[in-house]
């Protein structure tokens, strides 16, 4: 038995920790270099949409309906790479749930329009605001940007569709705004709790970064990619409830957010430089899967399901209908990737995910 | 030989039923119940009452259990607020059985809705109040006793304090005996991956880093664990280990996220105190002596010594109790009834006083197969489950058999016959890297909650690392 023991000992021997890892050093540059920045991005994009808005309201042409098309989708790409953060500033302006709530609700918006008063921040306008609104009025209320434009010009709801117009992209600056301030040293400084509540219990970064991080990746399998596909309806697909359904660029903000989750798990920083992220610490931990590392079999596996979901060409609602196998696929390698970061990391890093008492059993 | 009279029963019945003093029952009492009080205040004021009761809108209830049902939010609130009072009255003794049969039930009651929510300790104070029933921890410095001086007395029969020592022992030493495994001693875990988790904290936080720290708590966890209640009833050795008592539970209430646990054996394990201890610190009491508790100086006197008259039922009671400390003690061991890792399969693990042994978690992915048109449907678990129900399941094979059989009723409401239901679920244990945990082809509707192993668990293979 001793013999047994010591040669088991000798053979499980692995190496101190040469030098502790700084998991501040990790809360810092998540926050500094990817969570702010995140922020002061998508603060920009919104204030650009807005003033395109301004603009097109003003002198409605196809010029400035295109231009604001395009700020649009710059505002909504810079979206998914914050759609994670949803706890401090961004769970207390409910950011996610505000910003985007999709399928849109097209009669809600209708009647909103139709009736000109309405109050977007009541629960029930939940689904008709946000970006899913927008991706409505600037692309699906037409057959083509002349039917639209027509829309904002000759309608006879013009004007107040011009309004409301205004006014969702308002909400958004105004939510993204008290966000990114809360988060900035110079304003409410979340960024200083952030970096110092430490630990991996349920009010610790670590433990809101991974939870959060869970939520949103399984949002993004479960709503952008699997709910279309048919996933939950028994093989019945429901293109119309994709993301972007009207401006068709799914599967590229689909890339994006996935892109996003990769980088706060890889820690890299807004410049594309790597930095101290979740998988340095798994590193440290020396977590295994598989016999190799889990931090690895995790990088592998984001990397795998970016590849395939590149690989599905947009509009997304289309593919579904012409070429299902290779969203299946892509969504097959997403469904991997969740359980590596529900069950393996957590427990890795002793996460925790519930709030309650716990006697390890 | 001397010995032999030891090992016999009389003299066993006899040495337990020798009179002792009351004090170390009544303060007992007083703790229990205190502390018990204050951790039916947390809960409620933590709102789990609501997240763990009303909200749901599905409970995993025990095998044998299932008619017992949440009662809606007024009817919860009751119970909680009944239990709250039932404390209340343990503390000052007073309608002290009805009080303790009352606790009792309103507890169990609620630890049997749902086993998402189970907790050995919520397990160890159902059998505390189970006991509390028996014991006449009421006849001495009570209201009772001043509601009715008959019934007062300074002496009890000894088992009625051993009951509670007993009681002690078994969950320390299971939890001991629990910890004598491989992954514990050998590998520090679950350990070495929950103290690196701390070590941002203050002191000690800097060592919970380092890979020996964790073999030395894990050592230390199990030697404590094994052999406090022995140095406890020591009365030479009795301060040194109750002071690493405070100590441990302590350090285990700043490490983990265990709630009222530490708090509820730092409290109880006072029971090993002498007598003398007891009786000061009732005399303390008695000094404090404001508003209500003045009536305790009326019960001072010693009453007659009314166990005695009553012999015979004071021997019913010591049979009952001998007959509830076996089966406590046989319990535990029932999992060597099962095949495979009992740490994976967890067949025969609750009720055993596993405590804080392994890290385990999941991911599982339901799906539904219309078997007419062949198509399959994977769940939104978390459209039928709590965050915390859903985390449960996922590792324990009897409730994520209980969910697929939820999910069959649902699906059959939308219309489809005979749902077949699958499961395709991951478990990492101790670090191990998850792993395909049960039979994924095999359709879970057609599988019954029994005792019996359940073939459908995928065995564990410790994957060698090289």
């Amino acid at each position: 038995m001793l013999a047994f023991l010591s040669c088991k000992k000798e053979k499980d021997k692995e190496p101190e920790p040469e030098s502790d890892f700084d998991r501040k050093a990790m809360l810092e540059n998540i926050g500094n270099m990817i969570i702010i920045p995140g922020y002061e991005n998508l603060n920009n994009k919104v204030v650009q949409l807005d003033s395109a808005v301004v603009v097109f309201n003003a002198s409605p042409d196809l010029s400035n309906l295109s231009a604001l098309q395009n700020a649009f989708k710059g505002a909504y790409m810079a979206w998914q790479k914050v759609s994670v953060f949803e706890f401090g500033p961004a769970e207390q302006a409910l950011l996610r749930t505000n910003t985007n709530t999709f399928p849109t609700d097209t009669a809600q918006i209708i009647t909103n329009v139709n009736s000109g008063s309405y109050n977007l921040s009541l629960v029930s306008n939940i689904d008709a605001k946000g970006f899913p609104a927008i991706d409505y009025l600037l692309f699906g209320i037409g057959s083509d940007n002349v039917a639209i434009l027509n829309k904002y010009v000759a309608d006879a709801g013009a004007a107040e569709r011009k309004t409301y117009l205004h006014d969702v992209v308002n909400e958004i600056k105004l939510n993204v705004n008290n966000v990114y301030n809360g988060w900035k040293a110079s304003g409410g400084n979340y960024i200083s709790t952030f970096v110092s509540a430490m630990g991996t219990d349920v009010g610790s970064s670590i433990g809101y970064l991974v939870n959060q991080l869970n939520y949103d990746f399984e949002s993004l399998k479960n709503y952008k990619i699997g709910i279309p596909l048919g996933k939950k309806t028994l093989g019945t697909p429901l293109p119309e409830k994709t993301e972007a359904h009207y401006s068709g660029i799914s599967v590229q903000l689909a890339s994006a957010h996935l892109k996003a989750i990769e980088g706060i798990y890889l820690g890299r920083k807004y410049d594309e430089t790597d930095g101290a992220g979740l998988d340095e610490y798994l590193v440290y931990l020396k977590s295994q899967y598989n016999s190799g590392l889990l931090s690895d079999a995790i990088k592998n596996q984001l990397s795998t399901a970016a590849t395939k979901l590149d690989a599905v060409p947009d509009p997304l609602s289309e593919t579904i209908l012409n070429n299902a196998a290779v969203v299946d696929a892509a969504y097959m390698e997403l469904q991997k990737q969740v359980v590596l970061f529900k069950t393996d990391m957590p427990s890795a890093l002793g996460v925790l995910i519930t709030y309650q008492d716990n006697d390890g059993d | 030989m001397e010995i032999s009279k030891y090992l016999k029963i009389s003299f066993l019945k006899e040495k337990l039923s020798e009179p002792v003093h009351i004090a170390p029952l009544v303060v007992f009492r007083i703790i229990f119940g205190a502390v018990m009080l204050g951790a039916v205040i947390r809960f409620l004021l933590k709102g789990w009452v609501y997240e763990l009761y009303i909200k749901p809108e599905f409970y995993f209830s025990y095998y044998g259990f299932e008619w017992v049902k949440p009662m809606g939010a007024a009817g919860m609130y009751i119970v909680f607020a009944l239990m709250a009072l039932s404390f209340l009255l343990i503390i000052f003794g007073y309608y002290y059985r009805l009080a303790a049969v009352t606790a009792f039930l309103t507890f169990t009651y609620v630890e049997l809705i749902d086993k998402s929510n189970y907790l050995n300790h919520y397990y160890f104070v159902s059998v505390v109040c189970f006991l509390l029933i028996f014991l006449p921890a009421h006849k001495y410095f009570s209201l009772d006793a001043v509601r009715k001086p008959a019934i007062g007395t300074t002496e009890v029969p000894r088992y009625t304090i051993s009951a509670i020592k007993l009681q002690l022992a078994i969950v320390y030493i299971f939890a001991g005996i629990a910890k004598l495994n491989y992954d514990w001693l050998y590998r520090a875990m679950p350990l070495k991956i929950w103290l690196p988790a701390n070590a941002h904290l203050p002191l000690i936080g800097g060592f919970l880093d380092y890979e020996w720290v964790a073999y030395f708590f894990s050592w230390f966890g199990a030697v404590y664990d094994l052999f406090i209640v022995f140095f406890l009833m020591n009365s030479r050795t009795r301060p040194v280990a109750y002071a690493f008592v405070i100590l441990f539970h302590l350090m285990t209430k700043w490490l983990f996220p265990i709630g009222m646990f530490p708090y509820v054996m730092i409290f109880c394990t006072l029971i090993f105190f002498s007598e003398p201890f007891h009786k000061k610190v009732i005399e303390k009491l008695k000094g404090f002596n404001p508003g209500v508790l003045k009536l305790f100086a009326k019960v001072d006197q010693p009453a007659g010594h009314n166990l005695f008259l009553n012999k015979r039922k004071s021997h019913v009671v010591m049979w009952m109790l001998g007959i509830f400390f076996f089966l406590q003690i046989l319990l535990p061991w029932r999992f060597l009834l099962y095949p495979g890792n009992l740490f994976w399969t967890e067949q025969g693990y609750r009720f055993s006083w596993r405590v804080m042994l392994m890290e385990k978690a999941g991911t599982a992915f339901f799906y539904v197969k219309d078997p007419k048109k062949g198509f399959e449907a994977e769940v939104m678990n978390d459209q039928f489950l709590t965050k915390n129900q859903e985390k449960m399941m996922a590792t324990q094979p009897d409730m994520i058999l209980q969910y697929a059989h939820l999910l069959k009723e649902k699906y059959e409401a939308q219309g489809i016959k005979n749902p077949q239901v699958r499961v395709e679920s991951y478990v990492t244990l101790n670090g191990s890297g998850s792993r395909m945990f049960l039979d994924s082809s095999v359709d879970l509707t057609k599988e019954r909650e029994s005792l019996l192993p359940k073939a459908w668990i995928l065995p564990f293979e410790e994957k060698k690392s090289k």
